[in-house]
């Protein structure tokens, strides 16, 4: 195999990225979409103090709404093991929400304002004070950086010739991305998921491009989609050097 | 990442990677196959059924060279692949 990678974007925004890898052999993809799940750590609410806790809830089930409230994890200035303190009081009447979470590190902020913790009531209250640790998706799902990752195979459409004109129209349903005989990268959302929309009246064949990959990222909010990629490749190349330096000896 | 080496002869390695999962051993496991010196290269996880044993074990078998070298070349080359790739994608990212 050569070890050259070629990567193309098809979408790329803050949290969410689509692109196309080519070189990659099975073992490396998978490889890189694990890593983004479980080693990539995040910040996440792990133990809770509660001052006063009047609402409908048990301290226990808001604890586990807290620690699934995603946190912007800088990765840089944190190790795994480290913590932060936030804290949040609210008084009733009122919905408790993410963004009333107030936090000791400006760093550290809840990645989405409008998550609802808990509706307090009238004369209801919750205060507390809570330590959000950073660990990697191993130890608990909370701690996921990429909640949507994963790859298919990039297809090639190839126009073969014209359906017989007495053929039935069938839809014929992909998706993913595919590629035309141009080259052109071609996500299916843009026709309809639908080939005969693309191409109507034609015969076409579609065939998988042999060690090309179509990942699609989606992180929580912790860190942007470029980060979790990195990340999980600097992750399997740390246990490489590691591993690598261990028989050197 | 704790070695322990179970078996080894001069062509021949079983060795057991503490703390290691698929993650990063099918990725060994892959570019041991595409070191030139590796004629068989393996992993197996086999949780339950070896009593108890959780830890990946990693078979290696080689043409005649060290098998620890080989291993040494293999995690080199992943080295070099995540190296690449990370160019290629910080590259494409920029553009």
């Amino acid at each position: 195999m050569s070890d050259e990678f070629e990567v193309e974007f098809i979408e790329r925004e803050e949290r969410s990225a689509r692109f196309v890898v080519r070189g990659l052999t099975p073992a490396i993809a998978n490889g890189i979409r694990r890593a983004m799940i479980t080693d990539v750590p995040t910040l996440s609410i792990d133990t809770v103090r509660f001052v006063e806790n009047s609402s409908v809830m048990f301290d226990e089930m808001i604890g586990l709404r807290l620690g699934l409230v995603p946190l912007t994890t800088p990765l840089d200035d944190f190790e795994v093991g480290d913590d932060v303190t936030l804290a949040l009081d609210v008084e009733g009447p009122a919905t408790a929400y993410s963004g009333d979470i107030e936090t000791s590190d400006e760093l550290v902020q809840p990645a989405d304002e409008n998550i609802p913790i808990i509706e307090l009531k009238e004369g209801q209250r919750l205060e507390f004070e809570a330590d959000a640790v950073l660990e990697t998706g191993k130890s608990h799902a909370k701690h996921q950086g990429g909640v949507a990752v994963g790859y298919r195979h990039l297809q090639k459409v190839e126009v073969v010739g014209d359906a017989g004109e007495f053929d039935e129209e069938e839809p014929n349903i992909l998706r993913g991305v595919v590629e035309t005989e141009e080259g052109e990268l071609v996500a299916t959302d843009e026709f309809g998921n639908d080939l005969t929309n693309r191409y109507p009246g034609k015969e076409v064949e579609v065939t998988d491009v042999p060690g090309a990959f179509v990942f699609h990222v989606e992180t929580d909010g912790s860190f942007t989609a470029d980060e979790l990629l990195l990340r999980a490749i600097d992750s399997i190349d740390a246990r490489a050097a590691e591993l690598e330096d261990a028989v050197a000896v | 990442m704790e070695l322990r080496v179970i078996d080894k002869t001069d062509e021949e390695l079983r060795i057991e990677v503490a703390g290691e999962d698929h993650t990063f051993m099918n990725v060994l496991k892959g570019a041991l196959l595409e070191t030139e010196s590796v004629v068989a290269a393996t992993y197996d996880m086999n949780p339950e059924q070896s009593g108890g044993q959780t830890d990946p074990v990693l078979t290696i078998k080689t043409d005649g060279t060290d098998p620890l070298d080989a291993l040494g070349d293999a995690a080199g080359l992943v080295q070099t692949q995540m190296g690449t790739l990370r160019d290629a994608y910080e590259s494409a990212a920029g553009a």
